[in-house]
C-alpha cells in the first residue's frame, strides 16, 4: 500500500444532492438508492494512478444539513481538493452554491482545487438546472465543472481523478508552497525515501 | 505575598471576618485600581486564597477574574494568576490543605462553578483564544482550566468547542507544543474532549492525531514507556472505540501495521527485569484493547474482516500468538491476549487456519488449541482465563466447517494414537469431570463444534465411550442424557441441555437416536411438569421444554411411540399446553439470558454467573416460535406433515430423474468408449496407410534411380535390374496383400460403425421422452456423424491410394520397357574430358587465393612488429616512473624520520617544562597549568631566569 502522494478531499453541498452516493460509487463501485442522512462526516479512501504515480485519496464526506455546518468547517483545513456538489433536478441547491463557495474560500487554503459537480445527470427528464448554467458558474468562479450520475457511475471516476490531476499539476508547477504549514499533500517518506530525494525540487509538504 | 499577609494577618487574631471580607476587599481592589501592578498583586492574592476559600473566591471573584482575562490580556503574569485562580475554584481534586470540608461538597462546588462559567459560551471562546498566546504562564493554566471544565461538564463544553471555529483544531495543535509539560497536559485534555463524542473524535483524527500519537508512543518506548504512553493509548482508544469512520481511516492509512511493534516482547529484557511492571501491564492491556476495538464482533462484518486481513498480513496475529505461548506473561495479560486473538480470528478462515497451525513450545510440541483447552478444563486456572479460552475456541470454530470437522475427528475412534492428548479427549474429560464449570465449558465448546453443521452432528453420534471395565461402551449422546438424569449442579445440567438442544436441532437423525432410548422423553416430561419454583429449577425446566419441543419439531415419525402426534398428545396430557408455553417463554426473561445474548464474548465476573451461551441464545431465538407451533397447533403439524409429504414426493421425483440421468450417463459412457475404440482403429489404419505411402515413395525413388542408372551402364546392370524387377514385383505383391488386409479391417470398421449407429438410434429412441439432457444426445449424434465423415474420408483416401498404386504399376511397366530398349542400344560414353578441364580451372582459382592470403599474412606480421616496439617503449617509461617513485618514497621516509626526531625533541622539552613548573611551584611561583604554547614556554623560562 505504498504511495507517492496523499491528497485530502472534502465533499460539500446541500443535503440530499448525493455527496455520500458519489463517494460510495467511487470507493465501492455501488449505488445506494435509499437516502441515509450523513451525521457529521464520513471517511472514504481509494488509490489512483496519475502519471504513473500511485496517489492515495483520503475523502471526507460531510453532512449537508445546516446544523452540522460548524462541524464540517473543521475539515477544510488541510484539504487539497473540494467537490462542490449540487443536484441538477433542484434549483435551490444550485442557488446555494455561492454560500458554499464563500464558506470554502474562507476556511480553506487558497490553492485548494474546487470541482463543481452537477449530480443526478441520469434524471434528464426532471432537469431543473441547465448544463450551460453550471458551466457559466464554474467559469465565473474559476472552478472545474462536470455533470455526474452516482447512480449510473457516469463521470464519477473522472470527477475525482480530474481533481487529482489538477492538484498534481499544481505540485509540478510549484504552487503548493513548502513553507506552508498546511499539510494538504503528504508524501510517505518512509516508504518512498527515494522518491523524496528525487523530487524534493517540487514543493511538497512533509508532515 | 504582601497583600496576602496584610489581609490575612489580622484574621488570625480577630473575630471571624476573614475569608469573605478579604475576598471582597481584593475584588474591590482589582476593580478600582488604575495601576496594573496593584491589580496584578490583588489577583495574585485572590489566587493564593482560591484554594482555601474556594466558595468565597468563586462566588465573589469569578466575574472579575474573567473580566481580567479580557482586559489585562496583554500582561501574561496577571492572566496566568487569574487562570490559576479559576482553575483552583473549579477543580475537584482535594487539596492537601483542607481536610475540614467533606469531598462531596467539594465536588458539588466545582460542578456548580463550572456550570456558572460555561453558561456564557463566550467564556469558552475566550479561553480558546488564550491558547494563541505562546507564553507558558498563560498557555499551561489555560490547558489545565479547559481540562477541569471538560471533566466537570463534558457535554456542554464539547458542544461549545465544536461550535467555535477551529476550536478542536486549536486544541489538537497543542500536541505539537515543544514544551513537554504542555503536550502531556494536552493529552489529558484531549482524552476528556473526545469522550463519547463521535464528531470531535473524527475531527481530532482528521487533524493527524494518529500519526502524532504513534510517534509519541514510539519516542517513549512503546509498551515499556510510562504514563505518557498510557495517556496516548487512552486517547487512541477514545478515537477508535465504536467509531467506524475513524476505524476505516485508521486502517486505510496503514496504522494497523504500526500496532505490530507494540507487541514486540524482547525476551532478554523480560528475563532481566524479572516480571512485568504495573505500567507495562496497563499499557499492554490498552494496546490489546485497541486491537479488539478494530475487530469487535459488534462492528460491521465487512469492516472487521478487512482489519482481520491486514492483521494477518502485517504479522500482528503472529506476534499475539507468540505472547500466547510465551512464558512469564501475567495471567490477566494472557487472558486479554487470548480474548484479542479470539476476535482477530473469529469468522476469518485464513486467520483460523493460522491459529490451528500454532504450536506450543512444549516437548513434544502440541497444538496451541490443545494447550489452551487443557487450561479450560483445569479447575485450578483463573476463571477469567478459562472463559477467554472458551471464547477463543468458539471464535476458532465460528463459520469454520473445516475446524469443526477437525475437532470432531479427534473424538472418533479412527484417530488411533493413544499417547497424544487431543482436543476431543480434553472435551470429553471436561464434560464428565466432577467440576461443574468444566462440564459447562466442555458442553458449550462441543456445541460450537457441531453448530450449524449437520454432517458433524451425525458424525458425533458415532462417538462411543468406555464407561467402566466390563460394561459395554455407551454412546456420547446417551451418556449426556444419563448425566442429565442424575441431576447434579445447575451449570452441568444447563450446559448439557444447551448441547443437546443444539445437537438435536435441525437433525432428524439425532432426534431419532435420542428417542430410541425410552427413558429420555419421560425424564423431560417429569422435569417440565415439575412445579418447583426455584429460579434455577425454572431455568432447567424451560430448557427441558425447549428440548422436548425440538424432538417434536424435527421428528421423522419413524419411532411409533414418540411420533409427532404422540409426543404432542403426551405434552398436552401430562404437562398441558399452557404450562409448556409458560416454561418455554420464561427462558428469554432470565437476566443471564439477555446478558449472554448481547455479544459473543463471555463477560461474567464470577463462575456462578455463567449460565447461557451466546450461540445458544441465537439458536433459541430462531427456533422458539417454531417449537411452540409444532407443539401447540395441530394445523401446523398437519401442514408440516403435508410439507414433509410433498417434500418426500418431490424427493421421489427428483430421485427418479437422478436415476434416469445416471442411466443415460452410463449409456453415454459406453458409446464414448465404443467411439474411442473406433477412433483407435482408424488411427492404426492411417498409420498403415502412411507406411504404404512411404513404400510407394521408395518405389518411386528406386524407379528414378533406375532411370538415371540405365544411361551409363545399362548392360552391366541388366542382371541387377532383373533382380530389382523381381523384388519390385514382390513388393507390389505385398502391397496388394496389405490393401486387401486393410479392406477387410475397413469392412470390420464399417460393421462396428453401423452397429454403433444402430445403438445410438435405439438410444435416441429411448431418450426421446427424456428431455432432460438433449444436449448430450446431440453431442453423441454429432460424434457419430463425425465418425461417419471420418470413415468416408478414410474410404476416399484408400481409393486414392488404389489409383496411385495402379499408376505406379503403369510407371513400373514403362520402366521395364525402357530397360529393354536400353539393353538393345548399349553405347559407350565418356565424359572425363570435360571434368578435367573444370578441375584445372578450380586449381588455378585456389592458387590465386593462396597468394592473396600470403600477402595478408605479411602485412599483419609487420603490424605486429610495430606493436611490439610500442610495448617496449611503454615498458621503459614504466620503469622510469617506478624509479621516480622509489626516490619519492625515500624522501618521505627521511621526512618521517625527521618528524619523529622532532617529536622526541618536543617530548623532551615537555618533560623539561614540567620539571621547571614543579620547581617553580616549589619556589612559590604561580604557574598556569595548561600552558603548552611555545611562547608561554618561553615566558616560563624567562620567569625562571628572572627568579633564578
Amino acid at each position: 500500500m505504498s504511495y507517492a502522494y496523499l491528497f485530502k478531499y472534502i465533499i460539500i453541498g446541500d443535503t440530499g444532492v448525493g455527496k455520500s452516493c458519489l463517494l460510495l460509487q467511487f470507493t465501492d463501485k455501488r449505488f445506494q438508492p435509499v437516502h441515509d442522512l450523513t451525521i457529521g462526516v464520513e471517511f472514504g479512501a481509494r488509490m489512483i494512478t496519475i502519471d504513473g504515480k500511485q496517489i492515495k485519496l483520503q475523502i471526507w464526506d460531510t453532512a449537508g444539513q445546516e446544523s452540522f455546518r460548524s462541524i464540517t468547517r473543521s475539515y477544510y483545513r488541510g484539504a487539497a481538493g473540494a467537490l462542490l456538489v449540487y443536484d441538477i433536478t433542484r434549483r435551490d441547491t444550485f442557488n446555494h452554491l455561492t454560500t458554499w463557495l464563500e464558506d470554502a474560500r474562507q476556511h480553506s487554503n487558497s490553492n485548494m482545487v474546487i470541482m463543481l459537480i452537477g449530480n443526478k445527470s441520469d434524471l434528464e427528464a426532471r432537469r431543473d438546472v441547465k448544463k450551460e448554467e453550471g458551466e457559466a458558474f464554474a467559469r465565473e468562479h474559476g472552478l472545474i465543472f462536470m455533470e455526474t450520475s452516482a447512480k449510473t457511475a457516469a463521470n464519477v471516476e473522472e470527477a475525482f481523478i480530474n481533481t487529482a490531476k489538477e492538484i498534481y499539476q499544481k505540485i509540478q508547477d510549484g504552487v503548493f508552497d513548502i513553507n506552508n504549514e498546511l499539510h494538504e499533500i503528504e508524501i510517505d517518506c518512509m516508504l518512498f525515501s527515494d522518491c523524496f530525494v528525487n523530487e524534493h525540487n517540487c514543493m511538497i509538504v512533509i508532515v | 505575598m504582601d497583600y496576602f499577609r496584610k489581609y490575612l494577618g489580622p484574621s488570625q487574631g480577630g473575630v471571624q471576618p476573614t475569608g469573605a471580607d478579604t475576598v471582597e476587599r481584593l475584588v474591590d481592589r482589582v476593580q478600582s485600581s488604575t495601576l496594573l501592578d496593584d491589580r496584578r498583586d490583588a489577583v495574585r492574592a485572590l489566587k493564593a486564597m482560591s484554594k482555601k476559600f474556594r466558595l468565597e473566591v468563586g462566588t465573589q471573584a469569578m466575574e472579575i477574574l474573567i473580566k481580567t482575562l479580557e482586559t489585562d490580556r496583554s500582561d501574561a503574569e496577571i492572566t496566568g494568576y487569574a487562570l490559576d485562580a479559576l482553575c483552583n475554584i473549579m477543580s475537584n481534586e482535594p487539596s492537601e490543605e483542607d481536610d475540614e470540608t467533606p469531598i462531596q461538597v467539594q465536588t458539588d462546588l466545582g460542578l456548580q462553578f463550572t456550570e456558572i462559567f460555561t453558561k456564557t459560551p463566550s467564556n469558552i471562546s475566550l479561553l480558546l483564544s488564550m491558547l494563541e498566546e505562546y507564553d507558558f504562564h498563560v498557555r499551561w493554566p489555560t490547558v489545565k482550566l479547559l481540562t477541569t471544565l471538560l471533566t466537570n461538564r463534558c457535554k456542554e463544553l464539547q458542544e461549545c468547542i465544536l461550535v467555535s471555529p477551529m476550536g478542536v483544531s486549536k486544541l489538537m495543535d497543542l500536541l505539537s507544543d515543544s514544551r513537554e509539560i504542555i503536550r502531556n497536559d494536552a493529552l489529558l485534555l484531549l482524552i476528556q474532549l473526545t469522550r463519547n463524542n463521535g464528531n470531535i473524535q473524527k475531527i481530532v483524527a482528521f487533524e493527524n492525531a494518529f500519526e502524532r500519537l504513534f510517534s509519541i508512543v514510539d519516542e517513549e518506548g512503546n509498551s515499556d514507556g510510562g504514563i505518557i504512553v498510557e495517556d496516548c493509548l487512552l486517547l487512541l482508544t477514545n478515537l477508535l472505540k465504536g467509531n467506524i469512520s475513524n476505524q476505516n481511516f485508521f486502517r486505510e492509512s496503514s496504522f494497523i501495521q504500526r500496532l505490530t511493534p507494540f507487541f514486540d516482547m524482547d525476551s532478554e529484557a523480560q528475563r532481566s527485569q524479572a516480571g512485568w511492571s504495573a505500567q507495562k501491564v496497563t499499557n499492554i492491556h490498552l494496546m490489546l484493547g485497541l486491537v479488539r476495538n478494530l475487530v469487535s464482533p459488534n462492528n460491521p462484518q465487512q469492516q472487521t474482516a478487512a482489519c482481520q486481513r491486514v492483521m494477518f498480513q502485517c504479522g500482528l496475529l503472529m506476534k499475539l500468538c507468540t505472547i500466547l505461548m510465551a512464558s512469564g506473561v501475567p495471567a490477566d495479560v494472557l487472558t486479554e491476549t487470548i480474548n484479542t486473538v479470539s476476535e482477530v480470528i473469529r469468522g476469518n478462515l485464513q486467520n483460523q487456519e493460522y491459529f490451528a497451525s500454532v504450536l506450543a513450545p512444549s516437548t513434544p510440541p502440541r497444538p496451541a488449541i490443545v494447550v489452551l483447552l487443557m487450561s479450560m478444563v483445569n479447575e485450578k486456572q483463573p476463571f477469567t482465563l478459562r472463559c477467554s479460552v472458551l471464547y477463543c475456541f468458539q471464535s476458532f470454530l465460528y463459520k469454520n466447517e473445516v475446524g469443526q470437522s477437525q475437532i470432531i475427528q479427534t473424538l472418533l475412534p479412527t484417530s488411533s494414537d493413544v499417547n497424544t492428548i487431543t482436543a476431543g479427549q480434553l472435551l470429553c474429560g471436561g464434560l464428565f469431570s466432577a467440576d461443574s464449570l468444566s462440564n459447562w465449558f466442555a458442553a458449550v465448546a462441543l456445541l460450537h463444534a457441531i453448530e450449524d453443521n449437520p454432517s458433524q452432528k451425525e458424525q458425533i453420534l458415532r462417538v462411543q465411550l468406555a464407561t467402566s471395565i466390563g460394561n459395554p461402551p455407551i454412546s456420547l449422546l446417551q451418556q449426556c442424557c444419563n448425566i442429565l438424569a442424575q441431576g447434579g449442579k445447575m451449570q452441568t445440567r444447563v450446559g448439557l441441555l444447551m448441547l443437546l438442544s443444539a445437537w438435536l436441532a435441525d437433525s432428524t437423525v439425532t432426534v431419532a437416536h435420542f428417542l430410541a432410548s425410552t427413558a429420555n422423553v419421560p425424564f423431560l416430561i417429569t422435569q417440565v411438569s415439575a412445579s418447583d419454583s426455584d429460579e434455577h429449577e425454572l431455568l432447567v425446566q424451560g430448557l427441558c421444554a425447549f428440548l422436548l419441543g425440538i424432538c417434536c419439531l424435527y421428528n421423522d415419525d419413524q419411532n411409533e411411540t414418540f411420533s409427532r402426534a404422540s409426543l404432542r398428545q403426551i405434552i398436552e396430557r401430562r404437562i398441558g399446553l399452557e404450562t409448556f408455553t409458560d416454561k418455554l417463554t420464561q427462558i428469554p426473561k432470565f437476566e443471564s439470558y439477555t446478558k449472554a445474548a448481547k455479544k459473543p464474548h463471555l463477560n461474567s465476573k464470577q463462575a456462578s454467573d455463567i449460565i447461557f451461551d451466546y450461540e445458544f441464545t441465537s439458536i433459541f431465538k430462531s427456533l422458539e416460535s417454531d417449537v411452540l407451533k409444532a407443539v401447540s397447533s395441530a394445523a401446523f403439524m398437519e401442514e408440516s406433515k403435508k410439507k414433509m409429504a410433498s417434500m418426500q414426493e418431490h424427493e421421489k421425483v427428483v430421485n427418479q430423474y437422478k436415476d434416469l440421468i445416471q442411466e443415460q450417463d452410463q449409456q453415454l459412457n459406453e458409446t464414448r468408449q465404443l467411439y474411442q475404440i473406433i477412433q483407435q482403429k482408424y488411427s492404426n489404419q492411417e498409420k498403415e496407410m502412411g507406411e504404404m505411402k512411404d513404400l510407394i515413395q521408395q518405389l518411386k525413388d528406386k524407379n528414378a534411380l533406375l532411370k538415371a542408372q540405365k544411361a551409363p551402364s545399362p548392360a552391366v546392370e541388366d542382371g541387377k535390374k532383373d533382380e530389382e524387377l523381381r523384388s519390385l514385383q514382390q513388393e507390389l505383391e505385398n502391397l496388394r496383400l496389405n490393401l486387401t488386409e486393410k479392406d477387410s479391417t475397413l469392412g470390420r470398421l464399417k460393421d462396428d460403425l453401423t452397429r454403433a449407429e444402430a445403438q445410438i438410434i435405439t438410444q435416441n429412441d429411448t431418450e426421446e421422452n427424456k428431455e432432460n439432457n438433449p444436449s448430450e444426445i446431440a453431442v453423441l449424434s454429432a460424434t457419430v456423424n463425425r465418425l461417419n465423415i471420418d470413415l468416408q474420408e478414410c474410404r476416399q483416401i484408400i481409393t486414392n491410394k488404389d489409383s496411385e498404386i495402379s499408376r505406379l504399376q503403369v510407371q513400373y511397366n514403362e520402366a521395364v520397357r525402357q530397360v529393354e530398349t536400353l539393353k538393345q542400344t548399349a553405347v559407350v560414353n565418356s565424359h572425363s574430358e570435360e571434368d578435367t578441364s573444370s578441375l584445372k580451372k578450380e586449381i588455378n582459382k585456389l592458387k590465386e587465393e593462396k597468394s592473396q592470403l600470403m600477402e595478408r599474412i605479411k602485412k599483419s606480421n609487420e603490424e605486429n612488429l610495430k606493436a611490439i616496439d610500442k610495448y617496449n617503449k611503454l615498458e621503459e617509461e614504466k620503469k622510469s616512473i617506478e624509479n621516480e617513485r622509489l626516490g619519492v618514497e625515500d624522501e618521505l621516509d627521511t621526512l618521517k624520520k625527521e618528524q619523529e626526531d622532532l617529536l622526541v625533541l618536543l617530548a623532551d622539552q615537555d618533560t623539561k617544562i614540567d620539571k621547571y613548573k614543579t620547581k617553580l611551584k616549589e619556589l612559590g611561583q604561580q604557574v598556569e597549568d595548561d600552558d603548552d604554547d611555545d611562547d608561554d614556554l618561553g615566558d616560563d623560562l624567562d620567569d625562571e631566569d628572572e627568579e633564578s
